[in-house]
């Protein structure tokens, strides 16, 4: 409890147990990250960012087709403006190709997104990748 | 007669007073919640942002505004029935004032659909009413000798202070650079700004000697007030950082270990609104 005189606050010395129990779960939470981020500090070292892609879905939408997929980077650090690629090649000939620009792809972490072709990827070699990256 | 003419007059005091009071509350909502209102991320959160969590965030602000009221109003709330009516006065100024001026600056147009207007609009009335609410006690008379004996509980204590952060955290929360700091820093990084905040927060309210500042009793440790208070405003601080980071959908897939990176980057703002709402309501 706090009382207000003469424009300042006063914190009672005899508080209410609540204020303890709340001031000690606090301290333990408190306490808790920071063993977690030291424990990072320690154990997590530093690894340039390693991306790959996994492609999820194809659907046919109303002006052609979009290939859902997931970008992993499995690394330690960001990925800041990742490109991905993705080219249809039929016989060896590219026949489309698209990219598209993710603004971040977290550490250790996933992103999902979309390309769309005019083509229809079934029975073509499609390719995915990521093509290149910038340090956020 | 003169009993009729005093009634009259004192009629027309408590009107004068009450549309002083509402013109504060229009100029704190706009000196507060001018910087989100011309936030980019903010417009575009309008629109993006999933409704049920949009609906959380603005059904949050309800208590909050009311306690505020409780503390601060536009006129002297004695009872918590006028504090309700007096969050609903400033929550609707937040609103009015949010449409205003996202209309004036050429944001909400005829061909947007209803649903990105009602989303901006309502996405700006939160902080614009908070800013509405706070308008009295920063343009106003604040706090003044009257305010002498009154006590505060330790929930409302924490409540007040979740409401600084939430306020703060509001601003800076919709940015991209609370994710980009997050990218950026090491593990080391986010201790140090956690030893921060900390500091900062202990500091302001205790060490430097504000109006408003909180003191001790000379026989009480110090150590007893970071326990009870700080350690707990910096956890509500942590815990308001994650909701709002959670309502704008910032954390996406993100790993645990950045996701508590933007925590903490977030907490560091966060934490000042909760010990400058401990010095200044």
């Amino acid at each position: 409890m706090t009382r207000f005189e003469k424009g300042r606050h006063h914190e009672r010395h005899d508080p209410h147990w609540v204020e303890w129990l709340t001031g000690i779960l606090s301290a333990i939470l408190v306490i808790g990250m920071l063993g977690w981020i030291g424990w990072e500090t320690v154990t997590r070292e530093a690894t340039p960012p390693d991306l790959a892609v996994r492609v999820l879905t194809t659907e046919r939408t109303t002006a052609g087709y979009r290939v859902a997929f997931d970008i992993y980077n499995t690394a330690t650090t960001t990925a800041a403006a990742v490109t991905v690629v993705g080219r249809l090649a039929e016989g060896g000939r590219v026949i489309e190709e698209n990219h598209v620009i993710f603004d971040y792809v977290a550490a250790e972490s996933k992103s999902a997104g979309a390309l769309l072709f005019e083509n229809d990827p079934a029975g073509r070699a499609l390719d995915i990748r990521p093509a290149g990256y910038t340090e956020p | 007669m003169t009993d009729r003419a005093a009634g009259a007059a004192d009629a027309e005091n408590h009107v004068g007073r009450f549309l002083t009071g509402l013109g504060r509350g229009v100029a704190g909502a706009l000196f507060l919640a001018l910087p989100m209102l011309m936030t980019m991320e903010m417009w575009y959160l309008g629109f993006y942002i999933t409704r049920e969590r949009l609906l959380l965030l603005l059904v949050v602000n309800i208590p909050l505004l009311i306690l505020l009221s409780h503390r601060i109003g536009f006129e002297e709330t004695f009872t918590w029935r006028e504090s309700v009516r007096d969050a609903t006065i400033a929550y609707g100024i937040g609103i009015l004032t949010s449409l205003l001026v996202l209309a004036a600056l050429g944001l909400l147009r005829g061909d947007m659909p209803a649903s990105e207007l009602l989303g901006k609009v309502a996405l700006q009335s939160v902080p614009a009413s908070i800013g509405a609410m706070l308008g009295r006690s920063q343009l106003g008379r604040g706090m003044s000798e009257d305010d002498d004996g009154t006590e505060t509980p330790y929930h409302s204590e924490l409540l007040l202070m979740a409401t600084g952060a939430l306020f703060v955290s509001l601003n800076i929360a919709p940015t991209e650079e609370t994710m980009v700091l997050a990218y950026k820093m090491t593990a080391w990084h986010a201790l140090a700004v956690i030893v921060l905040s900390i500091l900062v927060m202990h500091g302001f309210v205790y060490a430097v000697s504000f109006i408003g500042g909180h003191e001790l009793q000379p026989e009480t440790p110090w150590w007893h007030a970071f326990v009870r208070f700080t350690l707990p405003g910096y956890v509500v601080a942590l815990a308001v950082s994650v909701f709002t980071l959670w309502v704008f959908e910032s954390f996406g897939n993100s790993s645990a270990v950045e996701m508590l990176h933007s925590v903490i980057v977030l907490g560091f703002p966060a934490s000042l609104g909760a010990s400058a709402a401990r010095l200044i309501l």
